[in-house]
Order: structure tokens, then C-alpha cells, then sequence
């Protein structure tokens, strides 16, 4: 399992086109990844999910990966999602796995 | 991988609509429109229906989802659908959903390289897709 914590720059949150980018990063990976934001969690691999969580601007959400890729994927997402994100204060880039 | 038809009255709604499924989906996913009549009314055409569909077919589409907006839409689409044989319509699925919301997710889920039938369970998602922010 690895995570990542991050804060949502972009002032339109985590809307349509970054999550469907979102969703077709993770789908490349076979591990199992969750978006938490407060007590809500969502699939990453589903579109529906991801913007059934209404993801708002400078929201803190936290990515989780469970699987043989698991950092690979984190890294891969945290790419993809490029200025529309920054790291939290204390989580790492490249997560390790524990 | 999957392709889509968008059938709307409109010519401007399914032009608009393919622009924004493109955006989130990227040019892999084939997505081919019948929008309005051939005359340019509001409407719908069976043979522009039948066209498109035969586009993403001849672009190699595995599969093609149709996703259609209302009223006469379905009675263009049942005769558009004539033809086609029966190989053909095994690669053909109807979708319910409503049509933007329903191509968006559809969309996605085909460049995700998802089969036919994946492809059209997200797009059922959308019936039950809120509008407004929950929290």
C-alpha cells in the first residue's frame, strides 16, 4: 500500500477533463487506487466515482494504491495531474512501500 | 476498441457534444454523429444514423455504442438499425442513457480500451449522476 497526499490547486477543482485524465492514467496500472477526501472515497478508475465526489478547490485529498505497481501508479497520477495539484506538506514524491 | 454514435435532433448538440468527449476521451475512440436532418432541420435521419454507424465500424470500431436523445429518435434509430445483418448488429448496443452525460462516460470508458458491454454500463451510470455538488 502507498499514498499520497496532496492539495487541489486548480480553481475548478478536480473537474471533468483532469478527472477523465485521472481515470485513464489508473486504469494503466493493476493496482487498486481510492481518492479519500474527509470520510468519502471513490475508485479512481471510475469516471462516475471521481466526479461524484465533487473535488473542490484547495480540497485535501490523500491517493492510496494497493497492489505490485502501486508507487509506479501513484507517480504516474501525480504527472498526470501536473499544476493542478501540489504535494502536502510531509507526503513524498515517490512514495515507499510498506 | 469501442466506438460511439451520438444521435441528436441537433446537428450543433451531437458537433458539441463529440468535441467535449473527445476532450476527456482523446482521438483514439471512434466517435461518429447523426445530428439533425439531411436537409439541415432539426430532426432526425435514419440514413445519417445508418452512416455513422457504418463510420465506426469501417474504422475498426470492436464494438459501437449509440446513445440517442429523445422522442423520434428511437424510431430513426430502429430504422437504421435494419441495415445492418446480424454480424453486424452483435457489435451494435443501444444505450438508455441520457445522451451527454452518458457519452462522457462512455467515452472514457472506451479509451480505457473497456469491451462493448463495459463501455455501456458506464454509460447506464449517468441516469443516476447528480447535477449539483452533494456536500
Amino acid at each position: 500500500m502507498a499514498d499520497i497526499r496532496l492539495t487541489v490547486l486548480d480553481p475548478a477543482g478536480l473537474h471533468q477533463r483532469p478527472a477523465a485524465q485521472v481515470v485513464r492514467t489508473a486504469a494503466r496500472f493493476q493496482s487498486q487506487i481510492t481518492l479519500h477526501v474527509g470520510d468519502r472515497s471513490a475508485d479512481v478508475k471510475s469516471l462516475i466515482a471521481l466526479l461524484g465526489m465533487t473535488i473542490r478547490p484547495l480540497a485535501e485529498i490523500t491517493l492510496t494504491a494497493d497492489g505490485p505497481d502501486a508507487a509506479d501508479a501513484l507517480a504516474a497520477l501525480l504527472e498526470e495531474l501536473g499544476q493542478s495539484v501540489e504535494l502536502s506538506p510531509g507526503s513524498s514524491e515517490r512514495p515507499p512501500l510498506n | 476498441m469501442v466506438g460511439l454514435v451520438l444521435v441528436s435532433h441537433s446537428l450543433m448538440i451531437a458537433e458539441g457534444l463529440r468535441e467535449m468527449a473527445a476532450q476527456v476521451a482523446g482521438n483514439d475512440v471512434p466517435i461518429a454523429t447523426a445530428g439533425g436532418t439531411e436537409d439541415g432541420r432539426l430532426g432526425t435521419s435514419a440514413p445519417r444514423i445508418a452512416a455513422a454507424i457504418r463510420a465506426t465500424l469501417d474504422a475498426g470500431a470492436d464494438g459501437t455504442l449509440i446513445l440517442l436523445d429523445l422522442g423520434s429518435a428511437g424510431l430513426s434509430l430502429e430504422l437504421a438499425l435494419e441495415e445492418f445483418g446480424p454480424a453486424e448488429r452483435s457489435r451494435l448496443l443501444v444505450s438508455e442513457a441520457p445522451l451527454v452525460e452518458g457519452a462522457i462516460l462512455a467515452a472514457v470508458q472506451a479509451s480505457i480500451g473497456a469491451a462493448l458491454a463495459e463501455v455501456a454500463s458506464a454509460a447506464d451510470g449517468a441516469a443516476a449522476m447528480a447535477k449539483m455538488p452533494k456536500d
